[in-house]
């Protein structure tokens, strides 16, 4: 990744996340809602190469930590991101079926976020913090879930021609 | 080369976990330069979401009516009769008047115990990636707001401040899931622990079995020592369901919340108690039925002509 890619990426989750924490949380979705920052952040990473992805992780898990809706240790949503990011670059870049396809793409992404939300609440448990009844967390979990499941083949295009314009710089230069 | 970008990824991606698990580490250890980043980041942040909380409050709305909608069926039917115009000033007229009345209402909750208080505006609602339910209110350390201060609501508690920065703080609210506060039934004094579910809907764990809690009790908070995170006296919601079983040490009750936490637009952290405990002064007063006016008509037969 050159420096010219990071510098038009880096706007790019910035806005990202200007937009989750300024819009998307306004609305207090049944299900607990979507974060569209998490879902860009795996798209991006199922697009990208490993080394790319876990780089990616790293900032998008960065910018999760200081959102003040974060109740963790800084540096948590970070270390969850860059597993998931890699997890998913590696897995989806050895695999057309679902890297390819806008539907295996979807399952991906929704399958990275049940993963990524399931490993939170785990970390978060080993950290020392509270979370309420099981219930609740499974309902908040297949709620994220199925609502990135929706949102993702929306968004899908927009997110990934983002991706191409800061991938696609390089061989046009 | 192949071996030496396979090298060069698992050494990147060391690097980067080695980062992460050093930040955490530092959290944990409470050092201070990552707390004032995670502050910073929300002083920068709060002036985008209060202008997000001015641009989309309409479109709010309209998706509060949404999930409301099998309720609402006859009122949507008749509202469909109404021109564009007309529902877009009601909308705007409604947000306005809500906001006013949440105020009116708060304010006069906290004039009767005598809590000095200042008002502020819900500029976000917590995003529930994280498991927490959270909103941030545009008053921060700068009007005075501080950290475990109580929050109230036009209805009584709303929550209370879990952090706070220069002109913003984030408030955990009354249903999430680690919230726990003493209080006290009204009238009975009997004390208990209520846990926040998620809902709307609260649990309460009695401390002891010497008195029974009834459906329709009213709970207060118990307060705290010097009135932080709780001062005493603020109506919390009142018991709709009491579970007797023998097995259990302690009686526990699900209780409503007063405050409609999906309608919150205006709240005020209360900074200062009176020394004089309020008592049961803030019990929410019943509302009483409206006397129905019946009408009693006479009639007098009018005389039979005689002749």
């Amino acid at each position: 990744m050159t420096a010219r890619q990071v510098f038009i990426a880096l706007p790019m989750f910035l806005t990202m996340y200007l937009f989750q924490e300024a819009v998307v949380n306004q609305f207090r979705l049944p299900g607990g809602g979507f974060s569209l920052f998490l879902i860009f952040t795996l798209v991006w990473a199922i697009l990208s190469t490993p080394e790319v992805a876990a780089l990616a992780g790293f900032f998008g898990g960065f910018l999760m930590d200081f959102s003040q809706s974060s109740s963790g240790p800084i540096g948590q949503w970070t270390l969850l991101m860059i597993a998931a990011s890699y997890g998913v670059a590696y897995f989806g870049s050895g695999n057309e079926g679902l890297s390819g396809s806008p539907l295996g793409f979807t399952f991906l992404t929704t399958a990275a976020v049940l993963l990524v939300e399931c490993a939170y609440v785990l970390t978060a448990l080993l950290f020392g913090l509270q979370f309420g009844n099981f219930d609740q967390i499974a309902i908040t979990i297949f709620g994220i879930s199925t609502w990135s499941l929706v949102i993702t083949p929306i968004v899908l295009p927009i997110f990934s021609r983002l991706h191409a314009i800061t991938f696609d710089t390089r061989s046009k230069i | 080369m192949r071996r030496d970008g396979g090298g060069r990824n698992r050494l990147l991606l060391i690097i980067l976990i080695v980062t992460a698990l050093f930040m955490i580490t530092l959290d944990l250890r409470g050092v201070g330069l990552l707390e004032n980043a995670r502050s910073g980041t929300q002083s920068v942040l709060s002036p985008f979401q209060r202008a997000g909380n001015v641009v989309l409050t309409p479109f709010k709305n309209f998706f509060s009516d949404l999930t409301h909608l099998g309720r609402t069926r006859t009122q949507i039917e008749k509202l469909r009769s109404e021109n564009a115009k007309l529902k877009a000033q009601l909308i705007t007229r409604k947000s306005a008047d809500a906001a006013l009345n949440q105020l009116k209402t708060i304010l006069d909750l906290a004039g009767t115990a005598g809590y000095k208080i200042v008002n502020a505006r819900v500029i976000s609602q917590g995003s529930s990636q994280s498991f927490s339910q959270t909103i941030t209110i545009d008053a921060g350390t700068k009007a005075g707001v501080r950290k475990y201060m109580t929050v109230l609501s036009e209805a009584g508690l709303a929550g209370v401040v879990k952090e706070v920065y220069s002109n913003s703080a984030l408030v955990s609210l009354a249903t999430d899931r680690t919230f726990k506060i003493g209080i006290r039934i009204a009238g009975t004094q009997q004390i208990g622990i209520l846990s926040g579910q998620g809902t709307r809907l609260a649990s309460l764990q009695l401390i002891d079995n010497l008195t029974n809690v009834k459906v329709g009790d009213i709970l207060l908070s118990r307060g705290s020592l010097a009135n932080r995170p709780f001062v005493p006296g603020v109506p919390v919601g009142y018991v709709t369901a009491v579970d007797n079983s023998a097995s259990s040490i302690a009686q526990s009750a699900t209780v409503h919340l007063y405050t409609n936490f999906s309608t919150l637009g205006v709240v005020a952290v209360v900074l200062g108690a009176p020394l004089m405990n309020p008592g049961d002064a803030l019990v929410p007063v019943k509302p009483e039925p409206t006397p129905i006016p019946t009408v009693t008509i006479f009639v007098t037969p009018s005389p039979t002509p005689t002749e």
